[in-house]
Parts: C-alpha cells; structure tokens; sequence
C-alpha cells in the first residue's frame, strides 16, 4: 500500500503553542480518507503542512514522495480546499476560472466549464456574493480542475446548511470517480464523513488514535453488553475502548478480529460515529469535553 | 500570475491615472500663464546685476496670484503621494491575502511564493514609482520658472522662493519622490507580511516612513556630501541676509543666502578669528560693544554649504539609498515568504 501522505514525528509550533506535535501517520493511496478528531487535534495544521503552506517545525512529512510546496510540480499534484474556502470576493466566477487557467498549466477547462454548468454557477456574478454552499463549490472546482493526484479538503462542509453540506459532497464524489483522486478529508462532523470516505484517521491531540478501511474497523468493533464485569478479565485478544458500568451491567466497546463467544454477552454492531468517538473519548480526560464535539447524526 | 495581480490592482491604477490626469489638468491650465508672466517680468534672459530685482518682482508678482496655492498643493501633494502609495497599496497587498485567507488559495495553485510575491510586488510597485515620477516630472515643468527665480532672487523671504534644497522642495522635485514611492511602497508590504493586518500595518507604514521623511533631511542628507566652505567679512552680513547675534559672553551669525552661490543649501555657519580657527566667544576687549569690533579683532563669518552644482548628486545619492532600502526590505520579504511561514 503506497501512502499518499507519510509522516514522521511530525510538529509545528506558533511561538510557544504547539498545534501538532510528534505526529506519526501515513495516509494510504486511491482511498478517500476521514481525518476525524476534535477541534484542537491538530487537523487544520497537518492538511496546511501537507499542503506547503506550512514549514514543520519539527519531523518530516512526505507528499506523494516529495516536500509539500517544494516547486510548481509538486503544487500542481496537490489541490487544496482550506477551511472556509477562501475565494477573491472582488472577482467573478470567470474570474476565478481563468485565474485557475492562468496559475495552473495542468487546468482542464473543459472540467471546469462542465461543472460551473451543472451547478447552475453565473459566471459574472462576484465571488463575494455567493452563498457558503457556492463559494465551497467554487472553491472545490479550482482545487479539482488543476488535475491533482490528491486532494485536500479542510473542513470542507463544516460552515455549510445540511442541503449545501449533501450536494457538496455529492459534487465531491462525483469529481473523485471521475477522476481517480486520492482524497483527504478532515472534519469534526463524523457524521458528514460516514457517506463518503472509506478509511478513517481519529487525531486526538497530534496522535492517531485508530486508523483503517471503514469497512475493517467496523468488522472488529462491537459493543457488549452484559452483566457487570471487570473489563480487565477479558480475553487476551480483546481490548477494551470503553468501559462503562451501571449498578448490574457493563457496556464495552472492544476491538477483536476474533469472534465474541462468551455468551455472557449481547453482541451489537457499532457504527462508525460511536466508533469514532469512542476513541476520541479514550484519548483522555482533556478530550472529553462534549463542547469540542459537534455531533451531527 | 500578472494577470491576477494586475486584476486585483485595476481599481487603484484606474484611481492613480485619475490623480495624474487632474493633478495634469490644474497645472497645464496654469503653467503656461505663469510661465508668460516670467517673461513679461523680463526674468528670461536678463544679465547681470539687475536679475535678482527682477527675478524677485516675478515672485511677488507670480505669489499674488493663485500660483502660490497651486505651488503649495503640488508640493504637498508629492510629499504625501509616497506615503499615500505605502498606506493604500503596499500594506493591504498581502495583510488583505492574510486577512481573507486567499493566500491559501494563491499559494496552492501551480505557481511558488516567490513567482506570487514577485509579480505582486513588481506591478504596483512599478507603478508607484511611475506615479511619482510622473508627478514630480509635470511639477517640475509648471514650477520652473519659479525654481529658477527662486535662485537668482535676492534674498527672497517669500514663501514662493524656496531655494532648490529648501526642505519641502527638494523631496517634491527631480527623482527623489520616486525613491520615496519605492521605499514606502515595500515598506507598506513587508509590514503587512509580519502584521497580517492591512489596518495595523497602515499605522506601522505611516509611523516609520514619516520617521524616515523627518531624520533624512535633517539628520543624512547634510552629510551625504562634505560641504564646501567660504568665509565672509562681518561687513558683508547684511548681503548675505545675515545677522549677528550676541548674548551673554558668545555671538553667534546667521546666513541666509550666499550672492556668490546663488540657490545654495547652507548648512552651518560659524565664525573664525585671524588664524582661521572656529570661535564663539566675545573677546574680552570686544564686551559691550558691536560688531565692528568683532571684525577688527579679524573675526569673519564662515559658513558651510552645499552649491547647487550638487543638487544632482544629492538627488541621486538619496534615490539609491530609497531605492536600495526597498530592494532590502523586498528582498526580506522574499526570503521570509520562502521560509513559508504563513
């Protein structure tokens, strides 16, 4: 499995405050990849790092093999959707096309043409005048009609009305078949992620705290619920994620590749979003607060 | 990447050619009145003694019209253009990219920094120099015969007759200005790429570069050149627009023009006893009594002063130092930007 994104002790740090450290990851290649963690993980910072924008403080991270914003080749195999998706309020619609057309020599104008179209997109009308949902597919547009190999899209959809956040990343998927891309995606809506990607990354304070193909983490998660237990008399094989206990009963989330036998328990599936922030809610004290973590179902 | 910038600056070029064209405007509808009253005084080709008179009749003359308001507009005009350049164009250029976050956007298509920030600063920097020019050019052709007048006028207390490097006057002709606009120009970038706040980075631009318009005249350019030196009879004072002063145990002269160096900057003057060196103090047998006998006691008047024949060497040698002050301060800005600290 080649990675797309490969890093090694990863850091940055603003004057004393460290917004990633010691970040160790690899993002696998032809998938799109859920980057899930709280605010404060250190999402915004490693896309930006991925992206060139950012120098690493300490460690090293590698791009489809290469420094992030080394030169203009490795720029054009990188598109960049940054949060909140950032367009020249002054200019057009075609202004923004033909800026795309003008700074990247890879730019599929056709694409580009095709998608304004479809999204019922006016040319002339300012950027600055566009609704969240449109400047985001604006933006989407310049970052996939420069022909990358990867895309990264930070937050993407989190300032977006649950109808813009659907077409949006309907629009997104398309643009992904289309294209075979390798696609990053970050948000703190699990929920939003759960449709589209198929491999999932939870970042909690710099550290990966589980990472896999969707489909895998699902298969060898379940939630038990039985009579009151120590969960440490478990099976070698089975480690616990959370715990937790009323008077008579106890609820587990364990990870196993091996089956449940104990029939002491009912075995439920779990879906990803419990999953996720089952994880997130491990990672420690400091992580739990409920406040960092806007759910949405 | 010229085209963005260039999509980006039209509003404020289409606001500069709109500046030039009415500044244009006003001194074409007078210039050509006030040069035709310069003949009429008879100043054009006059010899001799009689020019200073006649050169200061067209003064008085050109001040009781509308020209001295006209002079005074254009001089503050280019004075402030530079300042004006740096606050409105160099600060927000990339603290605007900061604040909107559009950087991101910039700086992630197929394009490096250096190319965004080359392109960025070249065009409205080149065209900040190029307003400038264009204004001091356009002045210097309507205030020419005032310039002139100014240097042949015999001690002119006029406002109109400032000598070629009078304060305010030489920062407003020749190339100057375009040295300002480069300088104030980057200055306004570099402080919008550390600020990231067009706001905050106006104030930083208005605070230094203003700093730098009062210590340059004041404190650098007397001393960008040694100055000539002459000394003077204390009877000579009263053509020299001088005066003596004595208070307490010293005296001190004061010089305001030099006939034999017409339009010269003077810098300082002093005084030298016989054997030519520098005094202040009244000698004792002098106490109580006036000048004459300062000067019987071989006492003249010396002074310091730049000729005009190096008002183009001063001219030049400010440009380069504005100019290479910009080529440092764009020069920080790139290697800031490459060490891509965003």
């Amino acid at each position: 499995m080649t990675a797309v994104v490969e890093t090694d002790g990863l850091g940055k740090r603003y004057r004393r405050l460290w917004a990633l450290a010691d970040c160790t990851l690899s993002i696998p290649a032809g998938h799109v990849v859920g980057l899930v963690g709280p605010n404060g993980a250190g999402k915004t910072t490693l896309l930006s790092l991925a992206a060139g924008l950012l120098a690493p403080t300490t460690g090293t991270i590698e791009v489809l093999g290469g420094r992030p914003g080394a030169g203009p080749a490795q720029l054009a195999r990188v598109g960049f959707l940054a949060q909140d998706a950032p367009v020249y309020a002054g200019l057009s619609v075609a202004d923004h096309l033909r800026l795309g057309a003008r700074l990247n020599p890879g730019w599929d104008a056709e694409l580009a043409r095709s998608r304004i179209e479809r999204l019922d997109l006016d040319p002339a009308q300012k950027a600055g005048k566009l609704s969240g949902g449109q400047r985001a597919q604006l933006a989407l547009i310049l970052a996939v009609a420069k022909r990358p190999e990867l895309l990264l899209l930070d937050e993407p959809v989190a300032s977006l009305d649950p109808l813009a956040r659907r077409e949006f990343l309907q629009d997104l998927m398309g643009a992904v078949a289309e294209q075979d891309l390798s696609v990053v995606l970050s948000s703190h809506l699990i929920g939003d992620l759960e449709r589209v990607c198929d491999h999932l990354i939870v970042l909690v304070g710099s550290r990966v705290q589980v990472a896999g193909p969707v489909e895998d983490l699902l298969a060898t998660h379940h939630l038990l619920t039985g009579p009151r237990r120590d969960p440490a008399t478990l099976p070698a094989g089975q480690q616990v994620i959370t715990a937790s206990h009323t008077g008579r009963q106890t609820t587990l989330l364990v990870r196993t590749s091996d089956k449940i036998l104990d029939p002491a328990w009912t075995v439920s599936e779990v879906g990803l979003e419990d999953l996720a922030l089952a994880y997130m809610r491990q990672a420690g004290p400091g992580r739990r607060n409920h406040h960092h973590l806007e759910v949405q179902k | 990447m010229i085209w963005l910038t260039w999509r980006q600056f039209r509003v404020q070029a289409a606001a500069a050619i709109a500046v030039l064209a009415a500044f244009g405007v006003v001194l074409a509808a007078t210039g050509s009145h006030l040069a035709s009253l310069y003949r009429s005084d008879g100043v054009t080709g006059c010899r001799g003694g009689g020019c200073g008179q006649l050169a200061s009749s067209f003064l008085d003359d050109a001040g009781a019209g509308a020209y001295s308001v006209v002079y005074a507009l254009g001089i503050a005009g280019i004075v402030l253009a530079p300042a004006v350049i740096g606050l409105f164009w160099g600060a927000p250029l990339i603290a605007r990219e900061f604040e909107t976050g559009t950087f991101r956007l910039a700086w992630t298509q197929t394009i490096t920094r250096t190319r965004w920030l080359a392109a960025k600063l070249a065009l409205p920097g080149l065209a900040a120099m190029a307003v400038t020019a264009g204004l001091s050019l356009m002045f210097g052709w309507w205030a020419a015969p005032i310039g002139q007048a100014a240097r042949l006028a015999t001690g002119s207390s006029f406002p109109l007759g400032m000598g070629p490097f009078s304060l305010l006057a030489f920062d407003a002709h020749g190339i100057t200005p375009l040295g300002y606009a480069a300088f104030a120009f980057t200055l306004g970038v570099t402080a919008g790429l550390l600020l990231r706040r067009a706001i905050p980075a106006m104030a930083v631009t208005l605070a230094i570069f203003a700093a730098v318009q009062v210590v340059m005249p004041l404190g650098i350019r007397p001393h960008l050149f040694p100055p000539d030196r002459t000394t003077a009879a204390i009877t000579s004072l009263s053509s020299l627009s001088g005066a003596t002063h004595m208070s307490g145990g010293s005296f001190a002269f004061t010089v305001r023009n030099l006939p034999s160096q017409p339009g010269a900057w003077i810098i300082s003057t002093g005084a030298v006893n016989a054997s030519g060196h520098p005094v202040s103090t009244i000698p004792a047998a002098c106490r109580h009594q006036g000048q004459s006998c300062l000067a019987s006691h071989g006492i003249r008047v010396a002074v310091t002063y730049e000729p005009t024949s190096r008002y183009w060497a001063i001219q030049w040698t400010e440009t380069a130092i504005y100019l290479a002050l910009a080529l440092a301060l764009a020069g920080y800005c790139f290697w800031r930007l490459a060490r891509r600290l965003s």
